[in-house]
């Protein structure tokens, strides 16, 4: 699904989100990047109609996302957080997102335990997030998102909480999936490894307030350490600068 | 060896001696001050038995719990009522917080008093007073259970568009129930407890009724086995019903 950000801004007490625009063809997999604050969650929540937007607008397949709007299109969110249910199985779980959806329950099962296998979880169907690991808990997230078969994939930061070696496994696990599912996908993200590996377009954030700094399309895989370090140049810049507006 | 503590500690032997240190102490008091102000733990038992052989232990003892459960469901359906209007309406939130505030300082005696202007002297006095006093308990801590719904799990359920129903059932639902489990024990043992006080007035069964009708008889022992059956009551409700609950919620954990 084709998603496009117009002029987009939003003001809290400060404004936070001065305006950003981009835009992303159906199967790109975007990734936020910018310094500490910046804007990149609140951004990612206005595109999933969890906020409402200040300025401007979101389109998806040209109809505008109203928060709170019981919208046709189906957005799949991964949290910072799991955001599972602690009492539900994986399964349960995973399940419980395709009841309003309208399939029967042995339907419902059924597909929530595809996606579990997808996700690298077959086996664990049964399991309480309790009784497995960080790492599986967020691939359970995903599994969900993935399971409604969503229009928009929305990732923050889906693997902040993870140790470097999970990391890197969730990576190459989310992108094998788009691979596969050839999904439109958001993602959050303040690591510039990380969106160089997954991202096929790279949205730089500035500073607060954000706009966007850079736009890069990153298809053809060319010279990656020397995108690395002018992404890496580029959020030293950025990063100064908010630090030396938050002192002033 | 190890088998050995195990079983120490499931009999509670140190718990034992000590019960034994106090039956000595009650015997030598019951010697010396006479069967009237202290019967002796012999006459308690003897009167235990002499209870359970008759029957009149269940006659009492039923007639009790029958008014608690009464009184303590119908305060359970109010305070899961309580429960859902403060998830429906921040508004509702605020006064049902407030009456229950004011129902948590009202004193057992004040409800006692009403109950037997009321409804006489009926079984209606000891439920409306169980009903009254376990009502602020249980209800309390429902209402905390529903604001205590983890938000971001509510927001996951509005970013897949689950309906308010659904929501409910699967997540407001699950996270207050621990809180309504341990209302429940607390308002188990507070309408045991004050419900017995309600029965001193006016009924003519139940455990309160035969306590205060031993003491007005002279019979002091008796007043002893009641109290004794009380506590047996309150345990064994306590280990058969609720830990077995918390057992079975605990079973995700």
């Amino acid at each position: 699904m084709k998603l496009v950000v117009s002029g987009v801004g939003k003001d809290y007490l400060i404004p936070v989100i001065d305006s950003v625009s981009f835009h992303a063809e159906a199967g790109d997999f975007v990734c936020l990047l910018g310094p500490n604050g910046c804007g990149k969650t609140t951004l990612l929540r206005i595109v999933g109609g969890l906020e409402p937007a200040t300025r401007g607008a979101v389109l998806l397949d040209e109809q505008p996302v109203v928060a709170g709007d019981a919208h046709s299109r189906r957005v799949g969110v991964v949290f910072q957080e799991d955001r599972l249910l602690p009492w539900m199985t994986l399964e349960q779980n995973v399940a419980l997102v395709l009841r309003p959806l309208g399939l029967a329950a042995p339907d419902r099962h059924a597909v929530a335990r595809r996606y579990l296998r997808l996700a690298g979880l077959g086996g664990f169907e049964t399991y309480h997030p309790g009784r497995v690991s960080g790492g599986m808990r967020q691939r359970a997230a995903i599994a969900r998102a993935l399971a409604i078969e969503p229009d928009v994939l929305l990732m923050d930061e889906p693997f902040g909480a993870l140790d470097a070696q999970n990391r890197r496994i969730m990576q190459n696990e989310v992108r094998r999936i788009w691979e596969e599912t050839g999904r439109t996908i958001l993602f959050v993200t303040h690591s510039i490894e990380e969106a160089v590996a997954v991202g096929t377009v790279l949205v730089m954030l500035s500073a607060r307030p954000a706009r966007v700094r850079a736009l890069i399309r990153n298809d053809v895989r060319e010279a990656r350490a020397r995108l690395i370090d002018e992404l890496n140049t580029m959020i030293m810049e950025e990063v100064e600068r908010q630090q030396g507006g938050t002192s002033a | 060896m190890r088998r050995e503590r195990d079983w120490a500690d499931r009999l509670h032997l140190p718990t034992l001696a000590a019960l034994l240190v106090v039956l000595g102490a009650w015997a030598l008091l019951s010697w010396r001050y006479g069967a009237y102000v202290l019967p002796s733990p012999l006459s308690v038992v003897a009167g235990l038995v002499e209870i359970v052989r008759s029957g009149e232990v269940w006659t009492h003892t039923g007639a009790s719990l029958y008014r608690i459960l009464v009184g303590f469901g119908a305060a359970l359906a109010v305070a899961l009522l309580m429960g859902l209007t403060g998830f429906l309406s921040g508004l509702a939130r605020g006064v049902v917080h407030d009456t229950l505030a004011v129902l948590n300082s009202t004193s057992v005696f004040v409800w006692i008093v009403i109950s037997i202007i009321w409804f006489g002297l009926s079984n209606w006095a000891p439920i409306f007073t169980t009903f009254m006093i376990t009502l602020p308990v249980v209800a309390s801590n429902v209402v905390e259970g529903v604001e205590n719904v983890d938000r971001r799990l509510l927001e996951m359920g509005d970013v897949y568009r689950l309906t308010g129903g659904q929501k409910f059932v699967a997540i407001v639902v699950p996270s207050t129930v621990p809180y309504l489990v341990a209302g429940m024990k607390v308002g188990f043992g507070l309408a045991l407890k004050v419900s017995v006080v309600a029965e001193i007035f006016g009924v003519t069964s139940g455990i309160g009724y035969i306590m205060n009708y031993s003491r007005e008889i002279l019979a002091t022992q008796m007043v002893f086995v009641w109290a004794l059956v009380m506590i047996v009551v309150m345990m064994l409700v306590d280990k058969l019903v609720f830990d077995a609950v918390s057992r079975r919620l605990a079973r995700w954990r």
